[in-house]
């Protein structure tokens, strides 16, 4: 008899959607998670919001804490690679290169998704057969039409805001009676201004035109709730964890990366609170019993076959850990992101026939173009993104070049040129101060907007994370090493938006501001033209799905095609990264996978 | 009760509510940042459940066929120190900085009735007296009278941030409900320290305001199985009142001489305070989406408040908003 029905290893959105799930069906289900419980009360959560707002550099992992014992990557770590040094190794990542994976996460309750923005897109049909369609990439075992219940469904659990006639294009398509839980999120006055100049109006992009549209983007962040949800039934706005009235409506914080201070928007403690008000209800079937500071150290099994155990080692910080402890279930879900999934695997030595696990690691290259324009636009007002352009996510051209989609962003030049504090720095320094000074500021800052561009990357077999026993975290488990490189394919990508953003400057009558330092870690060029990259934060593509065992590390159900026990969860899992940001898609496969670990389980 | 007399009446339920919200205000604001966080979050939740029972009592007139009324001439607007609309008097209302005094007042405002209270429309000792009076009337006069247009009515679309949520009343019983919950909300329900949001509401229970105050005004927190007669028995509740803004009692733009900044900054604010009760009137009357805009006069409102609340007047006390009606030419 197995101590559980289920482990899940990390209490991030993937195994509160699953315990969620399954606790609901009866399963007994435990948790591992090896980063810190925080944020489990109001105070304790507005201590993360005072750590960010005392930061003097502020990036998504600013308000919350990882201990020693579970590093997380941090994007301050990331540097220039250059040949002959490599690899680097600086904070928790070791990069071979040639380009940084500029991409971070957070080991600790509620995973990265506590510092996400919040967009919640749903995949374009064609973006689940791309191999069939412009023979590029590979396919999905799924399409959209099977993922329409499960989209709905993680539409519930995030709490997202939108209106269906906006979100119906490039063929995604809604029940009839559809609605989202909440209506959309207003339009920023940028939004406004960018859709005045530019709806109806045709570019050129590479010879061909494109008519385009500025799109309401939808958003796990609280609105107005739409009456006519769930047939008529309504939806109610969830609250902050701890503090149920705060955070029921966006309230224009302007800091959702890296923490919304009223919990607005979505973050899996919400998930958690829900399961928790359940079981203190008497409510839950099963039970959800959650281990923090437990970092999983090995999947233990005998080659093929089932998995016999998961082995962790429980800490207190700074303290000489336990020696590490095993637990059985009849499922083990490995959901600690698709990198950390990678490592773990390979780390333990679990069958890898195929030697597919770590490999096809992508993310969104992300490269920001900012601009003045002629008049203020309120910068720095409400999210950082409310609309972006997204017909240009499908089209023939995927057959040459990367998709892409663009957000029109509200925080001003915020971290392209780390504003608004280098304004003010930079005027200080023109020796202004007091009323001139602010004034000179408004003036600046407000006419401030930048566009930015998340590209897809195919996935190659080259891009991976694998792991090197030279390289040990604090409790010797190996730290993830990469090798990460950006192919012509999404670089042709980004040639393709700098002729959108040039021509769409000009229709605005906006000043091209953008310029791009050889210095910074992700200069990357193309034909003669520089760009920089950023990481998106969507590291997808380690263990990806599919139907053909040969071919594929998991199943449709994120099963592992090696050991019927094991499920590897989360964005690993996904074959290609398309142009959608992946955590509702993501979600929406939690939410079928869980379908299939009850029937494993006998549940209804 | 005439049909008329009722929509007369609700006109003074939705004044009764709006008085209650400028002191509360004041005190609010009052409260430096980040200190007495308890009273804070306590007057913040009773602030918005009293803009709900606003709401209710709007969509409750609207219901009849009435016109709610927020702006003069209809409306009667309160003008500190002030009595409570159709009151018996036994105690005045005034705009105070967080204290004890103010404490005194706002347990007075959410005073529960006692068992034996007789329904009172006028000359009420407390608030359920005079709602249970209401409930009465619209029992008696029963289905005909609502003959309101349903796109008069807010719904769950707007409210936020209080316990509960906003729904268009349409017949007798959610009539009723709406009753229930503007009395449950502030005085307890069936003569207990909790309101009746689990019950009414589905969302958890909470003490009603008036024992929330109780708390503070007492220095010890309420525990389960305290009842009214008990009083609080749980741990001390650490109030600091010497945390707060010193403001003057029932400021006025007047105070202040002519041409002085503090006047121009008084009045200013009484210009958003007004542009707030019109915005507020258009959305109660067939303009719902007004709320929305509203909001963000709200923000504006607080800020010149809070500003004029760092200014000295002398006697170690500092200027105040006035919360007094003055339009601007601009008002929408």
């Amino acid at each position: 008899m197995p101590d559980y029905d289920v482990a899940i290893v990390g209490a991030g959105p993937v195994g509160a959607i699953l315990a969620g799930q399954l606790a609901q069906a009866g399963a007994r289900v435990l948790v591992l998670e090896a980063g810190v419980a925080a944020g489990r009360t109001w105070p304790e959560y507005q201590a993360s919001v005072e750590q960010y707002q005392a930061a003097g550099i502020k990036v998504p992992n600013t308000p919350y804490y990882s201990t020693q014992e579970a590093p997380s990557p941090n994007v301050l770590d990331i540097r220039k690679l250059t040949p002959g040094t490599l690899p680097a190794d600086t904070g928790y990542f070791v990069q071979d290169g040639p380009l940084p994976f500029g991409t971070d996460y957070l080991r600790s309750l509620g995973g990265t998704m506590m510092h996400w923005l919040g967009t919640c897109l749903r995949m374009v049909p064609a973006d689940f057969e791309i191999a069939s369609r412009y023979r590029q990439g590979t396919d999905w075992p799924i399409g959209y039409e099977e993922l329409i219940p499960y989209y709905a469904a993680a539409e519930l659990e995030l709490g997202v805001s939108a209106n269906v006639e906006d979100q119906a294009y490039l063929g995604i398509e809604f029940p009839a009676d559809y609605v989202f839980p909440m209506r959309r999120i207003p339009l920023s006055y940028l939004d406004q201004v960018v859709a005045k100049a530019v709806d109806g109006r045709t570019v050129t992009l590479d010879g061909a035109h494109h008519q385009l549209q500025v799109t309401s983007t939808p958003q796990a962040r609280n609105s107005m709730p739409n009456p006519s949800y769930n047939g008529g039934e309504g939806y109610q706005p969830v609250g902050a964890y701890g503090a149920p009235h705060e955070g029921l409506r966006c309230e224009g914080n302007s800091s959702c990366i890296p923490i919304c201070p009223v919990q607005a928007k979505y973050n899996p403690l919400k998930s958690w609170g829900r399961i928790e008000a359940l079981k203190a209800a008497g409510e839950l079937k099963g039970d959800v019993e959650m281990r923090t500071q437990c970092v999983v150290s090995r999947v233990i099994h005998s080659g093929k076959g089932p998995i016999e155990a998961l082995e962790y080692i429980a800490y207190d910080e700074g303290q000489t850990p336990d020696p590490p402890e095993r637990i059985t279930a009849s499922i083990y879900v490995l959901a600690c992101n698709s990198i950390e999934n990678a490592k773990l695997m390979l780390a333990s030595d679990v069958p890898n026939g195929n030697d597919l696990i770590g490999r096809n690691l992508m993310d969104h290259p992300y490269v920001l173009a900012w601009g003045l324009m002629p008049e203020s636009v309120g910068a720095y007002r409400g999210p950082s993104s409310t609309a972006g352009i997204e017909i240009l996510r499908d089209g023939g051209f995927r057959s040459q070049r990367a998709a892409f989609r663009m957000e029109v962003r509200g925080w001003g030049w915020d971290f392209a040129t780390n504003s608004p504090y280098s304004d003010v720095e930079a005027l200080v320094g023109d020796g202004l101060f007091g009323r001139e000074l602010r004034e000179r500021l408004a003036e600046r800052v407000s006419r401030q907007f930048a566009f930015g561009f998340l590209f897809e990357q195919l996935p190659r077999a080259t891009n991976r994370v694998y792991v090197d026993d030279s390289y040990l975290d604090p409790l010797g488990i190996p730290r993830p090493r990469f090798q990460y490189d950006i192919d012509d394919y999404t670089r042709a990508g980004m040639a393709s938006a700098r002729q959108l953003w040039t021509q769409l400057f000009a229709h605005l009558g906006a000043s091209d501001n953008t310029s791009y330092s050889e210095a910074d870690p992700g200069y990357i060029t193309y034909r003669g033209e520089p760009y920089l990259y950023i990481g998106a934060g969507h590291n997808v593509g380690t263990h990806l799905m599919g139907n053909d065992a040969a071919k594929s590390v998991v199943d449709s159900y994120q099963r592992c095609w090696e050991h019927e026990n094991l499920y590897l969860a989360g964005c690993g899992s996904f074959p290609t990264i398309a142009t959608s940001n992946p955590s509702l898609t993501m979600a929406a496969l939690a939410f079928r996978t869980s379908g299939e670990m009850k029937r494993d389980l006998g549940l209804q | 009760m005439t049909p008329d007399e009722l929509r007369t009446h609700l006109q003074t339920a939705i004044e009764i509510e709006w008085s209650t919200i400028p002191p509360y205000l004041c005190a609010r604001w009052s409260i430096q940042d980040g200190r007495n966080e308890l009273a804070a979050e306590c007057i913040d939740d009773v602030v918005m459940e009293e803009m709900l029972h606003l709401t209710l009592a709007c969509n409750l007139l609207n219901a009849i066929d009435g016109e709610p009324a927020l702006t003069p001439p209809h409306a009667r607007l309160p003008s500190y120190p002030t009595y409570l609309p159709h009151s018996d008097k036994a105690f005045e209302v005034s705009l105070r900085p967080f204290s004890r005094q103010a404490l005194e007042t706002f347990r007075s405002i959410e005073r529960p009735a006692p068992g034996h209270a007789a329904p009172e429309p006028n000359r009420w000792h407390t608030i359920a007296q005079f709602y249970a009076a209401l409930r009465d009337a619209i029992n008696e006069l029963g289905p005909e009278i609502f003959t309101g247009k349903r796109d008069r009515q807010i719904d769950s679309s707007y409210y936020y941030g209080g316990g509960g949520e906003a729904f268009p009343v349409v017949d007798v019983t959610t009539a009723n409900l709406a009753l229930e919950i503007i009395v449950d909300e502030g005085e307890g329900i069936h003569h207990s320290i909790w309101d009746g949001d689990d019950e009414l509401l589905g969302e958890s229970r909470e003490l009603a305001h008036y024992f929330r105050f109780d708390e503070l005004y007492r220095g010890r927190q309420y525990v389960e199985g305290d009842t009214p007669a008990s009083g609080p028995t749980g741990p001390p509740l650490l109030v600091d009142y010497s945390c707060v803004q010193p403001m003057r009692p029932n400021p006025k733009a007047a105070d202040h001489p002519e041409g002085s900044e503090l006047r121009a900054l008084t009045q200013e604010c009484d210009r958003t305070y007004s542009t707030l009760l019109t915005q507020l009137q258009s959305a109660f009357n067939g303009r719902p989406e007004q709320l929305v805009t509203s909001v963000q006069t709200m923000l504006e409102l607080r800020y010149q408040a809070i500003a004029l609340m760092q200014v000295p007047v002398g006697d170690g006390q500092t200027a105040g908003p006035a919360f007094e009606w003055r339009p601007s030419r601009d008002a929408v």
